[in-house]
């Protein structure tokens, strides 16, 4: 045996583990649910081949347009709405204030806890009678809300609560910003510049690839959400804040619609794919390039 | 042999041989932090990994047929049957039942029958067995050799419409329960409301409510007299209120947007009207997770009315056995009401076989121990539910422990119990109508909420049968 062939051969034998796992797991299921988005399966019986009627369905029903469009919406505000927060908190953190490194532990802690613990107490703070919201807004001599309960806010509580989990990208935020060399300030305070100034000409674009890692990050984690409105809301009311994946959920587990749900899996894999890959594609052109 | 799995490890031409000298040997008596560590983290591994044997688990004896038992009930309810099949266990020596609790059961007894591993025996819902019946995932009960001794007429009427799908029985029985009134009499009292006399009517269900219901200076309620909302788990229960339907079997018909049925939907709309959507959602929130728990909003006397099923019961008994409440059948529309038939839903869980199951004919020998009168009266007493066969011991109704049994039993053996559409897409169409129900609650037209839901209904019902059409008989 050649040294060249016995590590190739070394090579995939550790990583045989992965690849089988890779084959077995992911592989082989994604192409089973591709057979499958062309028929109509319940698991129970064997498939009948629908040809493309599971995809004509799609274009038919209005509850998948509804959970797409709550599903972008929420994609979208979690992504500008994350990504602002993150950056001003991680800026705000660095300014070497009193107490900072504890706020740091505090906005990093909501990652650490159980996202479904997370959502039963936002569930109380959103509570529109006994909720802490309402009573700081009636403290103001404002009614506040029905935060979860009413169509029109309901999307908008789920995403505000996005904005509370957003320690990680915090972390990579300030990991940035701490890399940008301080050559760079100095040279700007030696031109008079203004703290606004240095953020937009410094900052901003020293950190950019990180934002950009985030913005990406954050939208295919968006398009994926489930768990959150699963337990907040249910999907309702009427509807409200039904997204793809509890939609795709409900048709596998509760309706037996392999098929159908097959099919949403791949619209969501593939839009998830175009936009993530457009989103960079657009972030690219405002990221910048140490060196370049 | 030291070169046997030699090119598993890639020649590195830089890297040192590893020493094969000893180290040197630790002398010191003291526990070093690192050891600590390591020790209390065996000491946990240990202790997450230990085996131990689960409440229901018992132990086969030897040369016993082994029956896989799946069921989704859990608690009082699941000891309860722990017990029957203890006795069943006891009472032969060809075969040994074991219970294996199961949440989310729906879904993976589907994955399970799918994937050709299933259990021996299933506990599904009613609603289920036309979809398995349909499927074949299920075995037809009438194929075993002593089905004869499962009598029809030995079940209510209604439960038998829910275990026969298309002439044949697909399932045994596993308790059923019907839909009734609770109401708080002290609150009744409070009120100056009679609490001998729960409301009969709709109209009278509405002028106790708001008699019953209070705010505080705000607006909030602060007190329900009774909302159609709390609990929201049932959203096309309120048609049979009004005398409609849900489903026409005979012509495959999705009727829930019938003039009964919008005239239900408009009641619930003016009930939130009355009261504040904003005001009565708040309240319901409040109340989401807290069902049949000491917070639960009728045992904490926060509505003094509720629709519930004869579980709420065994709650009550032993949450708050000093709780003075009554219960009645449902408050339907004023011209519709018998005291005789009172109208009610009713529904069951069911036992199945599933297809390919290890041990079918031992499987049958339980569902047949379990289908007799004897095991089905302990049941349902234990789990506070009316009996689902058409004859009841003398003793059953004077030994019951649910002090309101008498209410459901009358809805469970009254000709105009309902039941759930008989068909497989039932799941996908309740969706629908709870998405109504929130539409409607908050102000949308009944008529063109329940047209929606019917038509959209409908599609999935004629897909459905277009699909089955399909495959070979």
């Amino acid at each position: 045996m050649t040294p060249a062939r016995r590590n190739i051969l070394s090579g995939l034998l550790w990583t045989s583990p992965f690849l089988i796992g890779f084959a077995v797991f992911l592989l082989a299921p994604l192409c089973m649910s591709l057979y499958v988005s062309f028929t109509n399966y319940s698991l129970l019986e064997p498939p009948v081949s629908v040809g493309l009627d599971n995809y004509e369905a799609m274009a038919h029903d209005p509850l998948f347009w509804k959970s797409v469009r709550n599903t972008a919406i929420y994609a979208a505000a979690c992504a500008m709405f994350g990504m602002t927060v993150s950056v001003l908190v991680a800026v705000l953190l660095e300014q070497r204030l009193r107490g900072s490194a504890l706020v740091r532990a505090l906005v990093f802690l909501p990652t650490l806890i159980p996202v479904v613990s997370a959502s039963i107490g936002w569930m109380w703070l959103y509570n529109a009678q006994h909720g802490l919201f309402n009573a700081v807004l009636g403290l103001a001599g404002i009614r506040g809300p029905d935060w979860l309960g009413d169509a029109r806010t309901a999307m908008l509580s789920l995403v505000l609560m996005s904005a509370w989990m957003v320690g990680s990208y915090v972390v990579i935020c300030t990991a940035a910003l701490r890399g940008v060399p301080a050559a760079l300030y100095e040279a700007a305070d030696l031109d008079g510049m203004g703290p606004l100034a240095r953020f937009r000409n410094i900052t901003l674009p020293m950190i950019s690839p990180a934002l950009a890692f985030n913005a990406v990050m954050s939208i295919i984690w968006g398009l994926q959400v489930f768990a959150v409105p699963l337990i907040m809301t249910r999907g309702g009311p009427d509807n409200a804040t039904t997204v793809l994946s509890m939609y795709i959920y409900s048709a596998a587990f509760s309706y037996g619609r392999m098929g159908y749900a097959s099919a949403l899996g791949w619209f969501q894999l593939l839009a998830t794919m175009v936009l993530a890959a457009a989103a960079w594609l657009v972030l690219k052109r405002f990221v910048h390039e140490r060196g370049a | 042999m030291p070169g046997l799995f030699s090119f598993l490890m890639p020649r590195c031409p830089d890297a040192p041989m590893p020493s094969t000298k000893m180290p040197p040997v630790a002398t010191a008596r003291t526990i070093t932090r690192r050891a600590a560590l390591a020790g209390m983290a065996a000491a946990g591994a240990v202790g997450a990994l230990w085996p131990y044997t689960p409440r229901f688990r018992r132990s086969v004896p030897r040369g016993r047929i082994e029956l896989t038992y799946w069921e989704k009930w859990t608690g009082r309810e699941g000891l309860a049957l722990q017990q029957v099949i203890d006795d069943f266990n006891a009472s032969q020596s060809r075969s040994f039942v074991h219970l294996v609790p199961i949440g989310d059961i729906d879904a993976k007894a589907m994955v399970a029958i799918g994937g050709g591993d299933p259990p021996d025996l299933v506990g599904l819902y009613s609603y289920n067995v036309p979809g398995y019946a349909e499927a074949r995932a299920v075995l037809p009960l009438d194929t075993f050799p002593a089905a004869d001794r499962l009598a029809a007429d030995a079940y209510l009427p209604g439960v038998r419409n829910l275990l026969w799908h298309e002439g044949r029985q697909w399932a045994g029985v596993n308790t059923c329960y019907t839909l009734a009134l609770y109401y708080n009499k002290s609150l009744f009292r409070a009120a100056d409301l009679d609490p001998q006399s729960p409301p009969r009517t709709i109209s009278a269900l509405d002028e106790a409510a708001q008699r019953l219901t209070t705010f505080d200076s705000q607006r909030r309620i602060t007190q329900a007299g009774f909302l159609q909302n709390l609990p929201w788990w049932w959203p096309y229960l309120w048609p049979f209120l009004f005398g409609g339907s849900l489903y026409d079997e005979s012509s495959a018909a999705a009727t829930i947007d019938s003039p009964a049925g919008i005239a239900s939907f408009e009641w619930l709309r003016a009930s939130a009207a009355r009261y504040g959507v904003a005001a009565t959602r708040a309240y319901a929130a409040g109340y989401g997770r807290s069902m049949h728990s000491a917070n639960d909003p009728f045992i904490s006397a926060a509505s003094a009315m509720i629709v519930q099923g004869p579980w709420l019961g065994n709650f009550i008994a032993s949450l708050a056995p000093t709780l003075d409440y009554g219960v009645a059948p449902l408050p339907v529309a004023d011209n519709l009401v018998d005291d005789s038939a009172p109208i009610g839903l009713l529904e069951c869980d069911v036992l199945m076989i599933p297809r390919g199951c290890p041990h079918p004919q031992e499987a049958f020998d339980f569902l047949l121990y379990h289908q007799s009168q004897p095991v089905q009266e302990r049941l349902a007493a234990a789990h506070f539910k009316p009996s689902p066969l058409a004859r009841v011991s003398k003793n059953f109704m004077s030994t019951h422990p649910h002090p309101g049994i008498a209410a459901h039993e009358a809805i469970a053996r009254s000709p105009r119990a309902r039941v759930l559409p008989r068909t497989r897409t039932w799941k996908q169409y309740s969706d629908l109508t709870m998405s109504a129900f929130d539409a409607v609650w908050a102000g949308a037209d009944p008529a063109v909420t329940l047209h929606d839901v019917a038509r959209r209904a409908q599609a999935l019902i004629d897909n459905a049968a277009a699909i089955r059409a399909r495959r070979p008989a």
